[in-house]
Parts: structure tokens; sequence; C-alpha cells
């Protein structure tokens, strides 16, 4: 499914979005005037070479880094109105995320790993185990729900890792270089998973990466180079 | 959180023995130096606290009560006759010389007490006649020092401070803090022994009338020239600040017992710490996905309190194996409730203030950094 980009409201939108770090004579311009909206049900790659600001733009998509300049709208919420207090509980509705290194509790098994999170997301939650048990039947480890990562593969455990990050039921999963670790096969079925999760549910899904090989499940590839974003093409449009 | 804090502590089973470890240790030396201390200061007071007396009188400006200045019997006479004082019994607390059989000197702390004396009296009496204290030379010995003393039965004869001294009976657990054994006999024994004029004693015990009230007969007994008076309680704690404060032995205990403490908190702390850095990337996917600082702080206070109980409870194990061993030396450690639940609490203190450096890392967590490989 492409998404509609220009009926359909977005889940998020960055407007002129800028980032320096330091001050003075030593302040560097990580990401300028950087224009991004995300809708539902469409996979965006965000492409670049190492340190063009890729990691900076989906850090403050993500409400893990606040912007230097410019506004973060996320559904009708304009971020800069929120206290600090105030980012982790709609981060946590928000966003989903999975990482390279999977970042998964060795002592915990992945059904733990999984119903930690939705714990931590909502303490209130009802039945986090039963919901963490559906979460990895969706992504296909209801067998090893009980298995520690230890005794996961690479790709079972990045699996665990989405599973993780759909606990709360997020519009919008966020993956920084989520394949990157896999070897090509396991790389391209988890990216077959965070495709169909986009497909048939109208979430979102953001994938930073530098695999040109990931493009083909893409709607959307945005390219950033020296802090700038460069290009912010549909797929097709991109490929003709 | 309990779960995760558990299975992050359990999970790596070496660094958890090691966390228990310390803390057991660290445990164990607190209970058992204070335990020592306690055990110190009741042998201290041992025959102020088995006495029957309700106010002690002795001569003024007399610190402590092992060494203390003899009064004379016009003193007695005075206190017997103190309006609220139903009975006044002399006794003596000096120090003797015992001959072993070896022929060498050994000394020996000599209480000597009235005939048919109410107020002090031997107790825990194992072998032997007490009623017979009255005969000359008689005197009881403590079984503890039976070794010590070269003694083979009841019955058995020896010399103190150059008098024949005869065993009448024998006790169990009469022990001094001087280290000195304890030796009851009458008063003329008594005064023979430790050559003490024929009528000087060291101490007037008070039972109090029914009905007087303590402090008005203590203030009445100090009218008295050159005498001082003490409730029961106040003599007791008279005499273990005294051997508390001025020897040092108190500093001493708590000290080690302080030492203790440190070494738990050192370790505990660096395994607490290794642990939370070892799993930072985890903590830091928790908080980016929006879980608060409480939660994650909660999941190492845990780990922290889950070391102080398993740590407690060893700790408190090898404490009382301690204490065994220890009787076996003539050493006292006491053990009170009260010391364990003191000690629980510090233990839960101790490793919390180890779980500090740990939860300002993790407050101090920006959820950014899980982006950084």
């Amino acid at each position: 499914m492409i998404p509609a980009t220009s009926s359909t409201p977005p889940l998020a939108e960055l407007r002129g979005i800028g980032k320096t770090y330091g001050t003075g004579e030593h302040a560097v311009d990580a990401l300028v005037g950087a224009d991004l909206a995300i809708y539902p049900g469409e996979v965006m790659l965000i492409e670049g070479p190492s340190g063009s600001g890729k990691t900076t733009l989906i850090s403050i998509l993500g409400l893990l880094l606040r912007a230097t300049t410019g506004s973060i709208r996320i559904g009708d919420r304009e971020v800069a109105q929120l206290g600090e207090r105030d980012l982790p509980a709609l981060r946590a509705k928000t966003f989903g995320f999975v990482f390279q290194g999977f970042n998964l509790f060795p002592a915990l098994t992945a059904l733990e790993n999984v119903a930690l999170a939705i714990r931590m997301k909502d303490g209130k939650a009802k039945d986090p185990e039963g919901q963490a048990r559906a979460l990895l039947e969706r992504v296909g480890l209801g067998p090893r729900a009980h298995h520690l990562p230890a005794d996961l593969s690479g790709g079972q455990k990045q699996r665990v890792a989405i599973a993780r990050a759909l606990g709360g039921d997020p519009p919008i999963l966020v993956g920084d270089e989520p394949t990157a670790a896999l070897d090509t096969k396991t790389a391209l079925s988890v990216m077959e998973l965070l495709r169909g999760l986009a497909s048939e549910h109208g979430r979102a899904v953001v994938v930073v990466t530098h695999d040109p090989r990931l493009e083909r499940f893409a709607d959307r590839v945005v390219r950033v180079e020296d802090g700038r974003i460069e290009s912010n093409l549909p797929r097709l449009a991109q490929a003709s | 959180m309990w779960t995760l804090a558990k299975k992050i502590l359990l999970h790596d089973r070496i660094k958890f023995a090691v966390a228990s470890a310390g803390v057991s240790i660290s445990v164990m030396l607190v209970l058992v130096q204070i335990g020592l201390y306690f055990g110190f200061m009741r042998t201290a007071s041992t025959l102020i606290d088995h006495a029957r007396a309700d106010v002690w009188v002795t001569k003024a400006a007399s610190e402590n009560f092992d060494f203390s200045t003899p009064l004379d019997d016009r003193t007695y006479y005075r206190v017997a006759s103190t309006p609220g004082v139903a009975r006044a019994e002399r006794m003596i607390l000096a120090f003797a010389q015992l001959k072993l059989d070896s022929g060498a000197d050994l000394g020996v702390q000599v209480i000597g007490i009235e005939p048919h004396a109410r107020l002090m009296a031997p107790w825990n009496v194992i072998d032997g006649d007490v009623s017979r204290l009255g005969e000359p030379g008689a005197i009881t010995v403590d079984a503890s020092e039976w070794d010590k003393l070269h003694l083979k039965d009841v019955g058995h004869r020896t010399e103190i401070g150059g008098v024949r001294a005869r065993v009448a009976a024998v006790t169990e657990g009469i022990r001094s803090f001087t280290t000195s054994p304890l030796v009851f006999t009458d008063l003329i024994s008594a005064r023979a022994f430790t050559r003490l004029p024929d009528e000087a004693e060291n101490y007037v015990l008070v039972e109090l009338a029914p009905g007087a009230a303590p402090a008005r007969v203590v203030a009445a007994l100090r009218q008295i020239p050159h005498v001082d008076a003490y409730v029961a309680d106040e003599m007791s704690a008279r005499t273990q600040a005294y051997w508390s404060s001025r020897t040092g032995v108190g500093a001493g205990f708590f000290m080690t017992a302080i030492l203790g403490i440190i070494v738990g908190l050192v370790v505990v702390g660096q395994i607490l710490y290794n642990g939370t850095l070892q799993h930072l990337r985890e903590y830091g996917t928790l908080k980016a996905m929006g879980a608060r600082n409480s939660a994650v702080v909660r999941v190492i206070l845990y780990q922290a309190l889950i070391s102080a109980v398993v740590g407690f409870l060893l700790g408190g194990g090898l404490a009382v194996g301690a204490r065994a061993a220890m009787a076996g030396a003539n050493l006292s450690v006491a053990l009170t409730p009260g010391l364990f639940v003191a000690t629980a609490i510090v233990t839960a203190v101790m490793c919390t203030l180890a779980s500090l450096l740990s939860i300002i890392k993790v407050l101090r967590l920006d959820p950014a950094s899980v982006f950084k490989v």
C-alpha cells in the first residue's frame, strides 16, 4: 500500500528542523532546515553516509532529542509546547524503536522482554504477558517465546525486538540500522515483516539504513547529506 | 520490576555470589563486633545486673565499679538507718592473688558478701553448696575458670592472698570484664584475702522500703559525707559507660563495624555499578520507549534490596555460627533481636547507598544514546 501523502494527515511532521551541537567556534550543525512528514502505512528509508545527520534526524523525530530550531507536530500536538515530563508518555504512545544491536535483556526470555516493555510503557496495561505472547505470534516467534536471547539467532532476536517495539501499539516504528547485523536472507525477511506491519496496520515504519537492497520495501527514500535532506521522493519516482 | 531485578542479578551467578558474600561478610562483621561489644558491656555490669539491690552506695568519686575506694562500717550503719531503706548489705569487691598448684599466682576478683545475703549472691550454682560460703575460706568459682585456676573438684584447697581457701560451690556463666576470675566468699574471708581492714567494704547495697521513692532515698543517701548513691540501672549504665568510653573499647568495636559496612558498601556498589554498565543499552532502550526514570531506578533499587536480603540472611547465619565458636573461647556475643533488626536496617541502607552511583548513571543516561552503536 502506497500512502496518500496529500489528503491523509501525517502522523508526525518536522518543519525546518535544525540541530547544532556545541557553541561558538566549536558549534557543529548536525541538521539544517529539515522538513519531513510521516504518513500512515508508509515505509520510509533514510539513507546517507556516516555522519550525515541520519541518527540526529530520527532521534529528533522519536522525541529523544530536542531540536535547536524548527517545530515538530505529533498528530495534533505541537511538541514545543510540551514539557520534558510529558515527552516519555507521548514517546511511549507514538513510537516503537528497533536497534541494530537488539538491546534485549539477556536474563529475560523473549516473552519477558516484550512484556517488560509493555509494562514500562503503561503500568496499568492489562495482561502484559498475553499481549506479549500475541505480539511474538505476530512476528512468527510464538514457539520461541520462552527462549533467552542467547538461544535465538540474530534474525529471531530482531523479531523479538520488533515485537517489543510493537508493545502498546504505537503508530510509528523507528529502526536504526535494524538489519545491519543480519545476513542478507534474514535482513530481507525482517524488512518483509516491517513492510507487512506497515501495510496491514496503517503503521508508519521509518528505517535508517546504509543498505540499498532494502529500497524495494520502501514507499519513500529520504537522502541526508551534510545535515540536509537532499531528496525526499517516493521510491518509484526515485527509480525513474 | 522485581522479576527483572531478580533475573538480572541471578543471570550472572558468580557476580551475585560475590555481591552476596560482600554483604554477608559486612553483616557478620557488624553483628559480631556489636554483639561482642554488647557482650562485654553485659559482662562489665553483670554483678550489678544480677544483684537485687535497688540502690548502690559507693565512695564519692569512685568512677570504676571494679576499682572502687573502700567505705567503712560507720557509713554502712548510716545507710541502714536512712529513711526509706528497708535493708542494707555490705559488699567487698577487690583483687587478690590465688595460688595455683604450680606455685604461681593468678589474680582473682574477690566478692565478699554478708552471711545469708539477699541482695547479692552467686547465681547459676551447678555444683557444691553455696550455703557453706559462711565457713572460713569457702569460695565459689565459675566453671569457665576451672582450668585456668588448676582446680580439680569441689573441696579443692588453695590459697588466696596467703590465706587458705576451699572451693565450696561451682557456678556457670559468671565472668568478669577484667578477665580476672570472680570468686564469691563471705565478708570476713574477703577481707582476709584482700587484706582490707576489718571494718572496710566497697559497697553498701540497699533494698528500698515498700513505697519509698528511689530518687528521694538516693538524695538522702548522698547527704552522707563522702558517699555517692545510684539506683541500680544508673549504676549499671555508669559502669558500662566507663569501660566503653574511658578505655576506647566502644570506639574499637564500632570502628570495626563501620569498616564492615564500608566493605559491604564498596563490594555491592562495585557489583551493581558494573551490572548497570553492562545493561546500559537495555536501560536506555526502556527509557527511549517511554519508561520513566522512576521505573528504571526501581529495577536498580530492587537489585540492591535483593542483595541486602540474601546477604543479611547469610551474614546472620555466619554471625550465629561465630557466636557458637566464640562461646568456646569464653567470649560472649550478645546477638539480640534488636541488634538483628538494627543491622537489617543498616544493611538495607548500605545497599541502597551502594546503588546510588548506578542510579545516577541511569538518571543521566540519555535515551538518544541507544542510537549510538
